[in-house]
């Protein structure tokens, strides 16, 4: 059972997941010892987004959360630039389901140790991103201009996106998302698309959090095939260091700033 | 450490979002949507993600205070209640009850506005109990109340998903109501026609398939105009007509002179785009309306909401599913404030004062003689403050002097009352003017319901402890309704509380904290195995058939003159809230729209010399205010838009409160203004 | 039937480009109109939200001109620049904004007729693309 895994066989301190309660099935922590209520994999929630909240509050403690493939490679990005400490955050391989693995148009669904779940086969690609790709330039503009025209500001992609960590977002400051009110323009989506480039790990919580349905996931898959093409990165490696951040050599930049 | 992720209800809108509000050791650091949700989706607002950054501000109140001289003094609890009861006491004796007014809340919970009105009615002894309502939407409760027999949404807010065709006026939903209109995106990947009627270009209308604007206040004409159409080319609902509702000839006879010439020269919308938008409603197979303040605001809104009444009942578009009339109610708990009988003329369930059996049923309830005359609205009793009428008023959660029109003399009433006590969680503008503060718990640091705009009863639960002193409403009005003698105010928990209103309040009847606790259930829900009631007037009205009403075309009280040539409308904008009083304290809500500002359209600012953010003073018969010039098209020509959240620069400082004889609305939608360079 | 005259930024590093836009400057050559230089201490500082809120905003062109590899004067950050803005290009792409009006080129200090010749043909590209639709687009 996964407290016993979480617990006594991973040694953690407390424990994050998603249970149900109240009629519903939301985030919960847990301590050892204490009860939980009974855990549902087919609501995932965005756990390494939760964890980011709590993190600065949680000390020397070690946490366990389910981790789906997606979750690891985002954990290895924040890890890469010191901003969680590997050793204290213990996973939990959680394997998607066909229709999860369906729903991301997911590539790489089987999370490197697998606890929960049967480990299942990529996706086929990203119709919707072939379909752009094919499309003359105008044609696709007018499709990301109607999609961004319904965008609200609301922030989702930004607050539930495992890999966004920024204190000071860019996208808040007047001088680069200059438009007042609603819809923000194409600015504060190309802006984002852009400072995600190098970390982006795919796992569609920017698109499933989207009020508007913007196929934002399919935006970044697009992003994430021109990193390949340009520099052969695929994120979430901790060994490979983000190709913004190197020469055009590959060498490690001189660096105390990690936002691109 | 101990991390909790508490599930409630959003303080903002009437859309009732559940989140998750994430609490590490007693303090909140962030909101996690709630993916289960049924409203939600596992969505939210801006607001929403950030319905936690005011909670624990240090401006919160936190002690009570008594002023005495000049200046506001902290005392203790019992100090202040025992004053706040004396104060009371002695004004019943001097002038009598009905010299003093309660104003209950719409941010507060079911609960506490249940208590509220008890206070006033058993144990003070006086209906003139109101809220906020008045300012929003009195005419829905008002007209729907004639019309169907109940003022509410009479749909669920997921059936706009499967709507073919959505009427939005008067409702600048991706901006007030973001989460309803994006379930209104929805519908529209699925191929449904929008339809816009607005004088403003609002997020919304531009992806509209039929975006209309019409002159603030011609509303009655449209929308007779477009009945007439309806029934010139056949596309009534013979059937529903038939069997559902009376008076149909009436309506006829009143919509014949609306021919689209003349309603084009009333409202300015061309006929054709109008006769298509007829058509496009008529015809389809599930059409939903939803309206807001553009439609409510007005001196003659009770009528404007009957028409559009008609409107629905006309081409049968009610009481099926994603099919019916849908005002968007704007705050957390107005729905439910009014429910809970927060208003003169009702009792909770929206049974009358007036009634001698209902009247009998509550007295027996309550243990106490009640008063038979419906009491004051809100915008009655200003006004009656102001001569002298009215000599008290307890104030929970509500800041007047911002919110309601004419604010000139909004500070004159206040000033000549004799009691004016404040319940609040932050200072405000209405509570430099209180005898007495009390520091109150905001949604956060308490449990109760809030009843969002589709009648969905939703509980709040206490995350945190609030901060110093501070009280949740509901323990301050049953200790101050204790000092005043009162039995009947003993409960250990707002679960009582509504125990004790669902006993009289039929429409509540099976709703408790227990059953909520993990079902979602929309009232009616009358008995405790009944499920809820997703969508109104199925099989019949609330109150049998419904009526149609003969209205005609009035316009607003104050039409443009030479010396104030615009029509001035007011509204709100996404990143703030009401007074402010919570969204001015959240960084980054803030941070997005930081002034006041007026919208003036390009062709009037270019004919005024006004460029894009230069200061500029606009004005009405009624004061006068300095801010900066927003130029664009998105407002027609020969109107301009103020919203009215900002202190420095108060909208409603020109607004006219010129009141719907029916329902007492203010017209805040229209007046007569004058824009000059600064 | 007036010719379409587009609008071009062009942000010059101190240390290179702008002395290298200078030196066309003194040594009058011909330089088309339509080019709005912003020196900047380094082409790294051109932070790629800047060219993207250009292009959102409707500048038809966008130039970022830097020292040559191996001579910036901050050691690595034309790299940075030379690893940054292929992306943006991409991303352009992926939106259906031409990724030919974003351009990235190296210019000496002593080579004003470099700036001159890099200048005219861009703008004559950027002529060619037309205007940029994004001004057309209203959201």
């Amino acid at each position: 059972m996964l407290p016993e895994l979480a617990f006594d066989k991973l040694g953690a301190d407390l424990l994050l997941a998603m249970c149900e309660g109240h009629g519903n099935v939301g985030p919960i922590v847990i301590s050892k010892g204490e009860k939980m209520a009974k855990v549902r994999t087919d609501v995932p929630y965005q756990l390494v987004t939760i964890l980011t909240n709590i993190y600065p509050f949680i000390g020397q403690k070690k946490l366990a959360l389910l981790c789906r493939r997606c979750d690891e490679k985002a954990l290895a990005e924040l890890e890469k630039r010191g901003l969680v400490d590997e050793k204290r955050v213990l996973r939990i391989g959680l394997a998607c389901s066909a229709d999860q693995i369906k729903a991301c148009r997911c590539s790489d669904p089987v999370p490197s140790v697998v606890h929960i779940g049967a480990p299942g086969k990529p996706a086929g690609e990203d119709e919707l991103m072939n379909k752009l790709l094919a499309m003359p330039s105008e044609e696709r503009l007018k499709f990301w201009t109607a999609q961004f025209r319904k965008c609200n500001k609301c922030f989702a992609c930004t607050l539930n996106c495992p890999v966004c960590f920024c204190d000071d977002c860019v996208l808040e400051e007047r001088t680069f998302v200059a438009e007042k009110g609603i819809p923000p323009g194409m600015s504060f989506h190309l802006i984002r698309t852009f400072h995600l480039s190098d970390k982006c790990v795919e796992c569609g919580e920017c698109e499933r959090s989207c009020p508007a349905g913007i196929p934002l996931l399919t935006l970044r898959k697009m992003a994430a095939k021109d990193m390949k093409a340009l520099y052969g990165f695929v994120s979430g490696d901790k060994k490979k260091v983000s190709p913004l951040l190197t020469t055009l050599e590959g060498e490690p930049m001189e660096d105390e700033c990690h936002e691109c | 450490m101990n991390v909790e992720h508490v599930l409630t209800t959003c303080p903002y809108c009437g859309t009732g979002c559940n989140f998750y509000l994430q609490v590490v050791d007693g303090r909140l650091v962030g909101v996690v949507p709630c993916k289960t949700d049924e409203i939600s989706l596992g969505k939210l607002c801006i607001k929403g993600y950030n319905a936690h950054a005011f909670v624990q501000h240090p401006d919160r109140l936190i002690h009570p205070m008594v002023r005495q001289g000049g200046d506001m003094r902290r005392v203790s609890w019992e100090e202040a209640l025992d004053k706040l009861a004396s104060e009371i006491k002695r004004i019943r004796d001097k002038y009598g009850p009905d010299s003093i007014a309660v104003l209950a809340s719409a941010k507060c919970t079911n609960e506490e506005n249940y208590l509220f009105q008890k206070l006033a009615r058993a144990v003070i002894g006086t209906n003139n109990v109101d809220h906020c309502a008045r300012l929003c939407h009195a005419s829905t409760v008002a007209g729907l109340l004639y019309s169907f027999g109940s003022g509410a949404m009479t749909n669920t807010i997921p059936e706009f998903d499967n709507a073919d065709c959505i009427l939005v006026t008067g409702s600048n939903t991706l901006e007030a109501h973001p989460i309803i209109g994006s379930r209104m995106l929805r519908a529209l990947e699925k191929g449904a026609k929008i339809i816009t009627v607005d004088p403003r270009d609002t997020p919304l209308s531009r992806l509209a398939a039929i975006k209309l604007n019409q002159k603030s206040g011609s509303d009655i004409a449209w929308i007779n105009g477009m009945i007439k159409v309806i029934i010139d080319e056949g596309l009534v609902d013979g059937e529903f007509v038939e069997t559902r509702t009376t008076d149909f000839a009436k309506l006829k006879e009143a919509v014949s002179g609306y021919h689209l010439d003349k309603v084009e020269s009333i409202t300015g919308i061309p006929k054709d785009r109008l006769a298509e938008a007829a058509r496009v409603f008529a015809k389809s197979k599930r059409a939903m309306v939803a309206y807001a303040m553009g439609i409510t605001q007005h001196s003659n809104g009770t009528d404007i909401v009957k028409a559009l009444a008609n409107l629905s009942m006309v081409t049968g578009h009610l009481g099926k599913e994603s099919n019916g009339l849908n005002p968007l109610r704007g705050q957390c708990n107005v729905q439910g404030s009014c429910d809970a009988g927060g208003l003169p003329n009702l009792y909770p369930g929206y049974q009358r004062v007036d009634d001698e059996q209902t009247r009998a049923k509550f007295e027996q309830a309550w243990g106490q003689r009640l008063p038979p005359k419906p009491g004051l609205t809100l915008t009655c009793a200003v006004k009656d403050a102001l001569v002298g009428k009215l000599k008290a008023m307890i104030i929970f959660g509500e800041n007047i002097m911002l919110s309601d029109p004419d604010i000139t003399h909004v500070e004159q009433a206040l000033k000549e009352l004799e009691l004016v006590a404040v319940v609040d969680i932050f200072p405000t503008e209405t509570s430099s003017f209180a005898h007495i503060i009390l520091p109150a718990a905001c949604y956060a640091e308490k449990d109760g319901t809030f009843t969002n705009t589709d009648r969905s009863v939703r509980l709040l639960r206490k995350a945190l402890a609030p901060p110093g002193e501070a009280w949740p409403d509901w323990k301050i009005a049953c200790e101050l309704a204790k000092r005043l003698g009162a039995n009947g105010f003993d409960f250990a928990s707002p679960a009582q509380v509504m125990d004790e209103m669902a006993k009289v309040t039929p429409i509540y009847g099976g709703i408790d904290h227990s059953r909520l606790d993990s079902e979602h259930l929309r009232w009616p829900c009358p008995t405790k195995d009944h499920k809820g009631t997703s969508i109104l007037h199925t099989q019949k009205f609330t109150k049998g058939l419904g009526t149609f009403a003969p209205v005609h075309h009035k316009p607003p009280a104050e039409e443009p003159s030479e010396e104030y040539p615009f029509i001035l409308t007011t509204g709100r904008n996404l990143f703030q809230y009401h007074t402010g009083t919570m969204t001015r304290r959240s960084p980054k809500l803030e941070r997005e729209a930081p002034e006041p500002y007026v919208e003036i359209n390009t062709g009037d600012a270019k004919r005024l010399g006004i460029v894009d953010g230069e200061r500029v003073m606009v004005s009405s018969r009624r004061g006068a205010i300095s801010l900066k010039a927003a130029v664009t098209d998105r407002i027609i020509p020969g109107s301009i838009f103020i919203p009215f959240h900002y202190a420095e620069a108060p909208a409603n400082r020109l607004t006219n409160a010129a009141l719907d004889p029916v329902s007492n609305i203010p017209e805040l939608k229209v007046c007569a203004a004058k824009v000059q360079k600064a | 039937m007036t010719e379409f005259e587009p609008t071009i930024l062009a942000f010059c590093c101190n240390w290179c480009s702008y002395a290298g836009a200078d030196l066309a400057g003194v040594s009058r050559l011909q330089m088309p109109p339509n080019v709005h230089i912003v020196r900047v201490m380094c082409s790294a500082s051109v932070k790629p939200e800047y060219a993207i809120k250009a292009i959102s905003q409707g500048i038809d062109g966008v130039l970022v001109l830097g020292c040559h590899i191996g001579d910036c004067h901050y050691m690595t950050g034309n790299h940075r620049t030379a690893k940054r803005f292929p992306v943006v290009q991409k991303l352009l792409e992926d939106v259906g904004i031409d990724k030919t009006r974003l351009r990235l080129d190296w210019v000496s200090a002593a080579e004003g007729e470099k700036f001159q010749k890099v200048v005219t043909e861009f703008v004559e590209d950027v002529k060619r693309l037309g205007p940029n639709p994004l001004k057309e687009v209203r959201f």
